[in-house]
């Protein structure tokens, strides 16, 4: 009986092994542990309790519910879920395989291809990604002048629309002047010809935006008995970024292209959120005037030019943050977005200070994106998007031990683990 | 369309055209002496001497005499000296002098990359300069126009392109301006366009194998010219045959390298192979001065130096003169104003290197002469002055231009000074030839005399308009070709169109406006590259046509009002 | 003319490279193989570990630097990297042996600094991935400051040779060109051609010179560098390097190499090494792995970045290798991971990027750990170096400081090229490309237009 007993509770302990699978929702206090809250500071010891998807109470003198499943926090510490501003994540499986690339659609101009919809909610690298406590997603389009309109995930759900995390941008990728890599020969005199008739191709499209958005406003105070306006699917979903319904992302790196993008910004009373920014540095004071929030990234990467300090990319967000900056973390990964916490730690250690380093991936982007009411710390009546870690989460041996997601406690199992248990004493061995 | 253009322009430029359509053909008019005197002249014998009124004379392509009591023979040409300097004739240590580019088939990959033909892997060290040479390439005149009278000319492309050739930068045919052929072995990195070997690392390899193979080649040879009962009969490779003189250290391997990292690796490889080695076309090569001590290797100077942006004295000044600070830290946003002077500052500094490279191999007691090769004519004078500028003595720069590389090219007993029974190579000016005024205006090449037109009517100062749009007349012994050319100002940079009538469009390339000065070149399959150089004056624009398939032409255009 | 006959003066390899003299005091020393030391002075002569203890002195004149709580480990050392060479590929045949990456070193490459300021003290600057059997590489001491590509080899160190299986040689010869291999049935096979074709080779050699010192008369048959490479890699001279995936292929050249009498191999990448740890542990054979790069390509698709702790429990030599100009400057955080994933011991993890890669590289009695006699490439951090908020502060190549935090100017190059931009970016792989390829395939665009995607 004993046995038979044990046994149940051993089947019912551990998840089944039948991939994916996108956890359990249910009532669960975690408790005597230290609380990261990110915007209210460190609860030494306490405890969260999360029902029906939502952190329903957190603090030092909590009680778990009666029936909540108590999960004991002793030791480990919990974080609000991180973000990663920039990613490509569900749109890519293997790098080298265009069947499974689709993040790229034929056209400079195509505001109004949709990341959510390509978005394999399936992949293999969406559990890898959260087990390092990453639970929440910006996905680009890429490839054009604007390749299309991004949507904010969170990396749990078997349809795109289970993932949606509610926010979405259109994507810009500015003229550019740097050179695109090593292997970009072209003279100066092409770089900037090509610049500039990028601008003027972006400045012809605001237009025809701002021309369409007139059109569809008149329509729309009086559809009759006008003719129909055309139908112009680009334009549609530009109409509410010349609206300043919808942000655009404006990827851009260079010093002077950063200046340019902040007088473009202002002159077209733009809604923006400048992504990328490596040298934004060289430009932090215009970028703090000017208000626009950065999402930069990612940290570990070299610095744009061969005169600059060798860890320049390092401390670019610290020396944006110190100049007033609003700055969120990306890092423009796939299979790797699971660095993103070891890219804020290099941003912290090199200037940036991990208390600033985890708002960058926590808070600020939630609120960049506007779901600060829902992710980006932990509150009472936000989501239950947050993890349990057996230290600080950017020192790279932590563990996360535990990972919900609205509220669904995930496996922490992901195909790497599995290969992990598998093989590390492989049967048979050396001989069958 | 691109063929009927070529056609038109053909027949309009009267070469290969219809026999009743050809031109009588005029003999001309025996000259009247081959003997020059250029009396009371200035006469530098050889750098560092100085012959103040000096007679100079020349007969029959040699020097005859020169003295301060040396009277002007009954027969000859005299020319009034009393303004006048008279230096030896200069000497092009390496360079494509008199060969125009191989029209290239790089477009076609070969079909096995790996093993492509030897010409596609650029290995025809049994390719002949003397075959290439064209009296009429627009370079001999150029360069002759600048004081040079002798070139060593070596051909364009592959690692290792083919066989040098000295010649005079003078001659009515290919055969008269060759002074010595076979002069030397021309390297470089220059790898294969989509085959083997494509790399540097893979030109050292081939290099590696060439060399060891060609001895083993050798070997074989002579065991079979001793005997050949029951050896394997030698099979003809023409690629290893010709290295045979190199190997036997009798010819010398002038490698073109392009940066001090070539450099090095020249230098290694032939110490490893046992290479008889000059470097040409160097740049810059402070980081090797102590290697080309060492070892002992000659080096023809680049005469192709980094253009010094205006900016740059300004940036240089505004950090108190010639001190860079060398531990500088741009903290943040706030000091990159600081760190734009610094940056301007060192790239200042690295050019200050390039203009005393020169100076830096005098001082290392390297022997070195100058390379014409990657220059552009029009701005060798402007560069000589840079490097003298720069601290290297004049005494010193015509020593590189004359002395030096006679001896290091084995010409000594006949040229590089002014002395009677050396060949009549002569430059002479009416002043230093390091002073920006001097104009030169005899270059005597071999006895024969050119007279150099002074460059009438240009100011470098002159601020004129070029962009809009032009009609042209080419005058040749046939009919004009007339068409129009459209020139365009891009945010400071120029670019145009040419094109004839009803036939087509063609880019005018290298377009460069300086002073009042417009030149620029056009390029087709059909007939090269033509090079375009004149003055513009308000709205009309006189050029010289100058082209390897082309006589002497003149395009004269008007600009259509606004 | 005279010139042209003047003897060489200068002996290339053989001039001694410059060292210097420490007392590196009260540090945390990490020495990898004899455990972790408190408090410990390490003192350096002529460029070599001299002593390690406690209340060591300076003798006059030598350089004391202040190690209290600080960590001393060993120079890292880089069994991958493509930095500080002019070419990586030269793509243009199956089989290009004869080449070698040591002839076109180039010290003046910035990215050689920022390997340094990131610990990195030797790296194995190798031929690239485009060929089944490419060039050999050639290993470096990060001697920045010096100018000379002489001065940069690590001396002494063994000969090595890239070989290349799978996907990339498949693709750039097979499917790019229509030339062997397209499959990995024909990578076997170019292999097994190769050695016997050497062998042979090497037969006829030897024939010949026995022939001519026995003064009998004979031909002597063609010279063929990329022959007799391959032949040293037969008699034992040549460490084999070969890049490879999956697990299939792997066991395939261990059969090949156990066939013609190699025994010495380290497998880069490796990423189905977990697969068959137990295989390559028994052959000897290294493992030279990437922490956690996988899905950039198929053949990395089935790939965990518990690889490194599943190929160390097994008993197979593994290191942490970056094939990244950005990853080099960081590999104590890659090795760390091997902790996260797997949880490998503080020795073991440092292991991985330190005296395992010397090993691979036959470099192991010089450098890799804190050990009296051995040189003194040591790197002093600020915290244990596998913390991820650990900054290198001071490196030390030879006994000489090459990079030190508190005292470098932002601006390091050496050669200033005078016709570039002063104020030009450029954007990397990592500001646009999101996805990790190995630098592995440099060069072949250039030399194929096909290749541009």
């Amino acid at each position: 009986m004993t046995l038979l007993l044990s046994l149940l509770l051993l089947a019912l302990s551990i998840f089944p092994t039948d991939a994916p699978d996108e956890g359990q929702r249910g009532t669960f206090a975690i408790t005597n542990a230290r609380i990261e809250t990110v915007t209210n500071g460190v609860i030494e010891r306490g405890t969260v309790v999360i029902r029906d998807g939502l952190i329903e109470s957190v603090g030092a003198d909590v009680q778990p519910p009666a029936d909540a499943e108590v999960i004991d926090g002793t030791g480990l510490t919990v974080y609000p879920g991180m973000i990663d501003g920039g990613t490509r994540l569900g749109l890519q499986e293997i790098g080298s395989l265009p069947e499974t690339r689709d993040f790229r659609e034929i056209g400079e101009v195509t505001p109004h291809m949709q990341a959510l919809t390509a978005i394999n909610p399936a992949s293999t690298l969406i559990p890898i990604t959260r087990l390092s406590g990453v639970t929440t997603v910006l996905t680009l389009p890429d490839g054009g002048m604007m390749p299309g309109t991004a949507a904010l995930i969170n990396l749990q759900g078997y349809t795109p629309n289970q993932l949606d995390a509610g926010f979405r941008g259109v994507v810009l990728d500015f003229p550019s002047s740097a050179r695109r890599g090593w292997w970009d020969r072209r003279k100066p005199e092409e770089i900037e010809k090509q610049a500039k008739e990028a601008m003027d191709k972006l400045n012809d499209t605001w237009d025809e935006a701002l021309l369409f958005a007139r059109i569809d406003s008149a329509y729309q105070v009086a559809p009759d008995p006008k003719p129909t306006p055309e139908y112009v699917p680009e334009m549609e979903a530009l109409a509410g970024v010349v609206r300043r319904e919808v942000p655009l992302l404006i990827e851009v790196d260079a010093a002077k292209d950063i200046t340019a993008a902040i007088g473009w910004v202002q002159e077209k009373n733009v809604r923006a959120i400048f992504t990328g920014v490596a040298e934004g540095w060289r430009v932090a004071d215009e970028l703090a005037d000017a208000g626009i929030p950065v999402i930069t990234g990612p940290v570990l990467s070299l610095p744009t030019r061969n005169s600059d300090r060798y860890d320049r990319a390092y401390a670019n967000p610290g020396l944006m943050r110190d100049a007033g900056v609003q700055v969120a973390l990306q890092t423009k990964e796939v299979e790797n977005v699971r660095n993103l916490p070891y890219n804020a730690a290099y941003a912290a250690a090199y200037g940036m200070g991990r208390e600033a380093a985890l708002e960058a991936v926590t808070i600020v982007p939630a609120r960049i994106f506007g779901v600060d009411d829902r992710l980006g710390s932990i509150e009472a009546g936000k989501a239950a998007t947050l993890f349990v870690a057996d230290g600080d989460p950017f020192e790279t041996k932590t563990q996360v031990r535990h990972l919900f997601i609205d509220g669904y406690r995930l496996p922490m199992t992901s195909r790497q683990t599995e290969l992990y248990d598998e093989y590390l004493n492989r049967t048979p061995g050396l001989t069958k | 369309m691109r063929f009927l253009f070529a056609l038109s322009l053909l027949s309009l430029l009267a070469l290969p055209a219809q026999a009743q359509d050809r031109p009588p053909l005029d003999p001309g008019v025996r000259p009247v002496t081959n003997t020059f005197a250029i009396t009371n002249a200035r006469v530098i014998p050889e750098p560092g001497r100085v012959l103040e009124r000096a007679t100079v004379v020349v007969r029959n392509g040699l020097i005859e005499a020169v003295g301060e009591n040396v009277a002007a023979p009954f027969d000859a040409d005299v020319i009034e000296g009393d303004s006048l300097t008279v230096y030896a004739g200069f000497i092009d240590g390496l360079g494509h002098a008199g060969i125009a580019e191989q029209e290239s088939d790089d477009n076609e990959r070969p079909r096995d990359p790996g093993n492509p033909p030897r010409e596609a892997a650029g290995l025809t060290p049994d390719r002949d300069a003397r075959t290439l040479l064209n009296p009429e390439d627009g370079s001999v005149e150029a360069l002759r126009k600048l004081g040079f009278t002798v070139a060593h000319a070596v051909p364009h492309d592959g690692m290792l392109a083919g066989q040098g050739t000295i010649i005079l930068l003078a001659g009515e045919a290919p055969e008269a301006m060759v002074l010595r052929g076979a002069s030397s072995l021309f390297a470089q990195f220059d790898g294969a366009s989509g085959a083997y070997p494509a790399t540097p690392m893979g030109i050292m390899a081939v290099l590696r194998q060439q060399v060891r193979d060609a001895e083993r080649m050798q070997t074989g040879e002579a065991l079979y010219a001793d005997n050949p009962a029951g050896l394997d009969r030698p099979t003809y490779d023409p690629t290893l045959s010709a290295l045979a003189p190199t190997l036997r250290g009798k010819q010398p391997v002038f490698f073109a390298v392009d940066g001090v990292l070539e450099g090095h690796r020249a230098l290694t490889i032939a110490d490893e192979l046992g290479l008889n080695l000059v470097l040409g076309g160097v740049r810059e090569s402070s980081m090797l001065t102590d290697k080309l001590q060492a070892s002992g290797v000659p080096v023809f100077v680049s005469l192709d130096l980094p253009e010094r942006p205006e900016a740059d004295s300004t940036a240089a000044d505004s950090l108190g003169g010639d001190t860079l600070p060398t531990n500088r830290r741009t903290r943040s946003y706030a000091d990159i104003e600081d760190e734009v002077i610094a940056l301007n500052a060192r790239r200042s500094e690295a050019i200050d290197l390039y203009e005393r490279n020169a100076l830096t191999l005098h001082e290392a007691d390297v022997p070195f002469g100058f390379a014409t090769l990657d220059a552009k004519t029009g701005d060798i004078r402007a560069n000589l002055r840079r490097i003298v500028e720069a601290g290297l003595s004049e005494d010193d720069a015509l020593a590189a231009l004359t002395t030096t590389p006679a001896a290091l090219l084995g010409l000594d007993r006949s040229l590089g000074t002014v002395e009677a029974g050396k060949m009549a190579n002569l430059v002479v000016t009416d002043g230093s030839y390091f002073d920006e005024e001097t104009s030169i205006r005899f270059v005597f090449v071999d006895g024969q005399r050119f007279e150099v037109d002074a460059d009438e009517g240009f100011d470098a100062e002159a601020e004129v308009v070029v962009t809009g749009t032009w009609d042209y007349r080419v005058i040749s012994d046939q009919q004009p070709m007339t068409g129009t050319m459209t020139i365009t100002d891009d945010g400071g940079s120029l670019s145009g169109t040419i094109n004839a009538q009803g036939v087509g469009t063609l880019t005018l390339d290298d377009l460069e406006l300086s002073g009042n000065r417009l030149s620029f070149s056009v390029t087709s399959d059909a007939f090269g590259t033509i090079a375009f150089s004149g003055l513009v004056t308000a709205d009309t624009y006189d050029a010289e046509m100058t082209g390897a398939n082309i006589p002497p032409l003149t395009l004269s255009a008007t600009r259509r009002p606004e | 003319m005279r010139y042209l006959f003047l003897l060489f003066l200068f002996a290339p390899a053989a001039l001694a490279q410059p060292t210097g003299d420490l007392l590196i005091r009260g540090a945390t020393v990490l020495t990898v193989t004899n455990g972790t030391l408190d408090n410990a002075d390490v003192l350096v002569r002529d460029g070599k570990i001299a002593e390690i203890g406690e209340g060591l002195d300076a003798p006059r004149g030598v350089r004391t630097v202040d190690g209290s709580g600080r960590y001393l480990m060993p120079g890292i050392v880089d069994a991958h990297s493509h930095i500080g060479i002019s070419s990586v590929n030269e793509a243009t045949n199956p089989i290009t042996a004869e080449v070698w990456t040591g002839d076109v070193l180039n010290p003046l490459d910035i990215r050689l600094y920022r390997a340094l300021a990131g610990g990195v003290t030797s790296s194995h600057a190798m031929h690239g991935s485009a060929n089944v059997i490419g060039g050999q590489n050639e290993t470096l001491k990060h001697r920045w400051g010096l100018t000379d590509p002489e001065a940069w080899r690590f001396e002494g160190a063994p000969r090595t040779i890239k070989f290349a299986l799978g996907e990339n040689p498949t693709r750039v010869h097979g499917r790019g060109r229509g030339i062997r291999p397209a499959s990995r049935m024909g990578v076997e096979m170019i292999v097994r051609d190769a050695f016997t074709e050497a062998r042979r080779y090497r037969e006829r050699q030897n024939e010949y010179e026995a022939a001519r010192d026995e003064g009998r008369r004979m031909t002597p048959p063609p010279y063929d560098l990329r022959l007799e490479t391959l032949a040293d890699i037969l008699d034992g001279e040549i460490l084999v390097h070969t890049h490879s995936y999956r697990s299939d292929e792997i066991l395939m050249l261990m059969e090949i190499l156990e066939d013609f009498g190699v025994d010495r191999v380290t497998f880069q990448h490796v990423n189905e090494g977990f697969k068959i740890a137990p295989e390559l542990a028994a052959f000897g054979a290294g493992a030279s792995i990437f922490s956690d790069w996988y899905a950039y390509k198929f053949e990395v698709y089935y790939s965990t970045a518990y690889n490194a702790a599943i190929l160390t429990r097994n008993g197979v030599r593994t290191s942490i290798n970056s094939d990244s100009a950005e990853l080099i400057r960081h590999l104590y955080h890659e090795a760390a991971k091997a902790q996260k994933y797997g949880g490998l011991s503080d020795d073991e993890a440092l292991a991985l990027i330190t005296i395992n890669p010397a090993w691979q590289l036959g470099i192991d009695d010089r450098v890799g750990s804190i050990e009296v006699g051995k040189d003194a490439d040591l790197v002093l951090f600020d915290e244990h170096p596998l913390s991820v908020y650990a900054i290198p502060q001071l490196t030390v190549v030879d006994g000489i400081v090459r990079f030190d935090r508190a005292q470098d100017a932002d601006d390091m190059r050496v050669f200033v090229d005078p016709e570039q931009i002063v104020d030009e970016a450029t954007l990397n792989e990592h500001h646009r490309g999101h996805s990790h390829d190995e630098s592995c395939l440099q060069d072949v665009a250039t030399q194929d237009a096909w290749w541009l995607q």
